[in-house]
């Protein structure tokens, strides 16, 4: 009988242990005030961002968090405007329109100036951005580009038959086969299929099954299969820079040396940066932590 | 707009129901199609051996392993990693890696039921048989399986519901799984509205699931010879 | 075959995260089995005194059964949103209703009524005739349902990587999610959930047999 009960509180006692989480352990800090909770969305890129700054700030002596792979904008929106994160490596465009239904343009100036207003409200500011873009691109294979020619999302009029390849979401969007099919490409000859992972899409690509996949600009698969970014001449794909997004309670509490610095770190993403150190990830599996470190030391900004 | 008047207008929209390939009735019809080729198929692979390994008293460690073990498989891990053998063969991923994940899930339950179903009949009734001059076959197939037949169709309800609940999986991976497009995608535009057709769609299926659970105890009513029902229930 | 497509370096170097989300994938099957159990003991009890009651609320068990996990995650994420830890513990907790109802049932009905007489004549009050009589002998019955729960839960967990979760479902989805699939990060995923699910089986299968060591030698 008191085994019997003992063996139950065991049971328990693992149950609730099991409960209580791993805390998070934080670097040593050499500058006093609040921890800086850095987040990213749940892809590689988005974390290579994010640990890009994470490291420079702790670098630089600031008490820093992790909160990586958090998932998508539903999931980290409320924490940030909450205050529970409070950095987080945005995309112009995307932030925009997914974040806060706004419509954004191939123009910086305007699709920035219209985000920063739209955060302002939420409490978070909106730094410098950065050169480098991560925008969806719209490709054909090497093979297709050559027997039927096309170089831009217009030519595709001229091509028969053909269907694009992109998440389930695009289908709606004007940003994407609702720009082509309607304004302003009024495309007649276009079908869509909805697959939700980019290897998928890909395969379907080379294997014949659709002849347009829509990628990111930075996936450092496109130029390894030979693939073709057709051009998006009537600009329906907004502008995506690389933007930091800080909270208002860590930009007073830490001032302009902070801001420098994330600015300093913002310049150097390019998309070229972005197309190598994504490279290293995907292709190499190196870890995006590393890859992020290596990209800081090499310019400079860590030791 | 709030949540219900906007579920009520796309609920009441025609084209959300008859859009070709992509309404609701056309993605029901798929899920059906490929949740039954599933359940065929799970049967086909299940039913043979377990009825014949049960009926000559053999494999009772083979029928737990694969009951407990079974039970164990994580259907989106076999889903993803079909996938991918998909991807690297460059073969579709529309088809097969849903059907081998439903099958995996399927098997067990058939199994284990059939199994359980015709060790469990009385051996005296088998002794009883096997001296009025009964080939095994004979035996096989006027006695036990009939007598068995109740827990051997909760068997195939039992893959059934999980079979067609799981469907829906198979849109993580590509242009498939029925009505787990439409659930997929609303949750992938939850702040464009996504939610209505997420809520729509996971309603639908949860429905499909209760169908197919009540259509199959139905089954048993008609299939199970009644001296048999009059067994069971005394 | 296997050995070529895993690459074991990559394993070496995650060891740390895998055992993160081993950890959260146990914490979310832990609860969702405990919260079903603290659901369903107290419901089989009252079905036993109320016998009409057995029909409607195995109806009800049976349809929430019936609901798949991913449109039973998704049904609740609009109502609790995606952070909650409601979201993918309430739909887990509510498949294991069905088997634990089922199996409290069975076990309480297990205990031989003159035994509950016994006790009733050596004048035991309900409450410690119940607590000391009943639920020991109904234990393993209801472990055994805590069995099954246990392991389809593990493989339910998985899904609720797609809502964003950690747990070995993450691993699985990421070796997707790249532009070129990487097994091993399934691989792991998927071996890594199935290790759990039997390792929890085999300790609550221990638990089982030490509850009840006069039923040791009964098939398990």
């Amino acid at each position: 009988m008191r085994f019997r009960i003992t063996a139950l509180v065991g049971v328990l006692a693992l149950a609730l242990a099991a409960c209580s989480g791993a805390d998070d352990t934080e670097a040593t800090a050499t500058i006093d005030g609040p921890t800086i909770t850095v987040a990213s969305f749940n892809f590689a890129e988005s974390t290579i961002l994010a640990e890009m700054y994470a490291q420079a700030l702790e670098d630089a002596g600031y008490p820093v968090e992790r909160q990586l792979d958090l998932g998508s904008r539903e999931v980290i929106f409320p924490e940030l405007t909450s205050g529970d994160l409070d950095l987080l490596p945005e995309y112009v465009g995307s932030a925009l329109s997914v974040g806060f239904g706004g419509a954004p343009t191939s123009d910086l100036d305007t699709s920035l100036a219209d985000l920063r207003a739209a955060f302002e409200a939420e409490g978070v500011q909106v730094l410098e951005p950065a050169p480098g873009e991560d925008k969806n691109v719209y490709v054909v294979t090497g093979e297709f580009a050559e027997t039927t020619g096309v170089t831009s999302i217009s030519d595709l009029a001229d091509a028969g038959d053909v269907t694009l390849a992109g998440a389930p979401e695009c289908e709606a969007r004007e940003t994407c086969y609702a720009g082509m099919v309607g304004e302003p490409y009024n495309l007649t000859n276009l079908a869509f299929e909805g697959i939700a992972e980019g290897a998928v899409r890909i395969s379907a690509l080379e294997n014949g099954e659709v002849e347009v996949a829509a990628l990111f600009s930075t996936q450092p698969v496109i130029t390894e299969k030979g693939f073709v970014a057709l051009d998006d001449d009537q600009g329906i794909v907004p502008v995506e820079n690389i933007v930091p997004v800080v909270s208002d309670e860590i930009v007073d509490a830490y001032g302009e040396d902070l801001v420098a610095l994330l600015n300093e770190v913002t310049a150097l993403v390019t998309t070229e940066a972005l197309l190598d150190l994504n490279g290293r990830v995907e292709l190499n599996a190196e870890d995006p932590a590393d890859v992020a470190g290596d990209f800081l030391a090499e310019n400079g900004i860590t030791g | 707009m709030s949540f219900w008047d906007r579920f009520v207008e796309w609920a009441t929209t025609a084209e959300t129901w008859t859009a070709p390939g992509d309404g609701l009735l056309a993605l029901l019809a798929e899920h059906l199609r490929l949740a039954g080729v599933a359940l065929l198929l799970s049967a086909l692979i299940a039913l043979p051996p377990a009825v014949w390994l049960a009926h000559r008293r053999r494999g009772r460690v083979v029928a737990t392993v694969v009951a407990n073990a079974g039970r164990a498989i994580p259907s989106l891990g076999i889903l993803v990693l079909v996938a991918v053998l998909a991807i690297e063969q460059g073969f579709s991923t529309r088809f097969w890696p849903l059907i081998v994940a439903l099958v995996v899930l399927g098997v067990p339950p058939i199994f284990t039921n059939a199994y359980t179903a015709i060790t469990a009949v009385d051996p005296m009734v088998l002794e009883a048989a096997r001296a009025q001059g009964r080939t095994e076959r004979q035996v096989l197939r006027e006695v036990e399986l009939p007598l068995g037949l109740p827990l051997l169709i909760d068997g195939l309800r039992l893959a059934a519901v999980q079979i067609v609940a799981t469907t829906a999986l198979g849109a993580v991976v590509g242009p498939t799984g029925g009505l787990g497009r439409p659930i997929v995608r609303g949750f992938a535009s939850l702040r464009g509205g996504g939610d209505v057709e997420l809520v729509g769609a996971s309603i639908l299926v949860a429905l499909l699931s209760l169908l197919v659970d009540r259509g199959t105890t139905l089954l048993t009513r008609v299939v199970v010879p009644p001296g048999v029902r009059r067994l069971q229930a005394g | 075959m296997l050995a070529q497509l895993v690459r074991w370096s990559w394993i070496g170097d995650n060891l740390d995260d895998i055992g993160v989300a081993t950890v959260e994938h146990l914490q979310l099957t832990v609860l969702s089995v405990l919260l079903g159990l603290v659901v369903a003991v107290p419901l089989a009890v009252l079905v036993r005194r109320r016998r009409w009651l057995e029909g409607p609320v195995s109806g009800i068990a049976g349809v929430l059964y019936t609901v798949p996990s991913l449109a039973a995650f998704a049904l609740l994420v609009p109502v609790l949103g995606l952070t909650s830890l409601w979201t993918p513990v309430l739909p887990l907790a509510t498949y294991s209703l069905l088997i634990l109802l089922r199996n409290t049932l069975t076990g309480l009905d297990s205990v031989p009524e003159q035994l509950r007489e016994a006790a009733d004549a050596m004048g035991y009050r309900p409450l410690r005739r119940f607590l000391e009589v009943e639920v020991p002998l109904a234990l393993p019955a209801v472990v055994a349902g805590v069995r099954v729960a246990t392991v389809t839960n593990v493989g339910l967990v998985t899904v609720t990587a797609l809502l964003g979760r950690g747990g070995l479902g993450a691993f699985i989805l990421d070796g997707i999610r790249r532009s070129i699939p990487f097994p091993t990060s399934i691989i792991v995923g998927t071996v890594g959930a199935i290790l759990l699910a039997i390792a929890l089986d085999l300790a609550l299968l221990w638990l089982q047999r030490a509850i009840a060591p006069w039923q040791r030698r009964a098939a398990a």
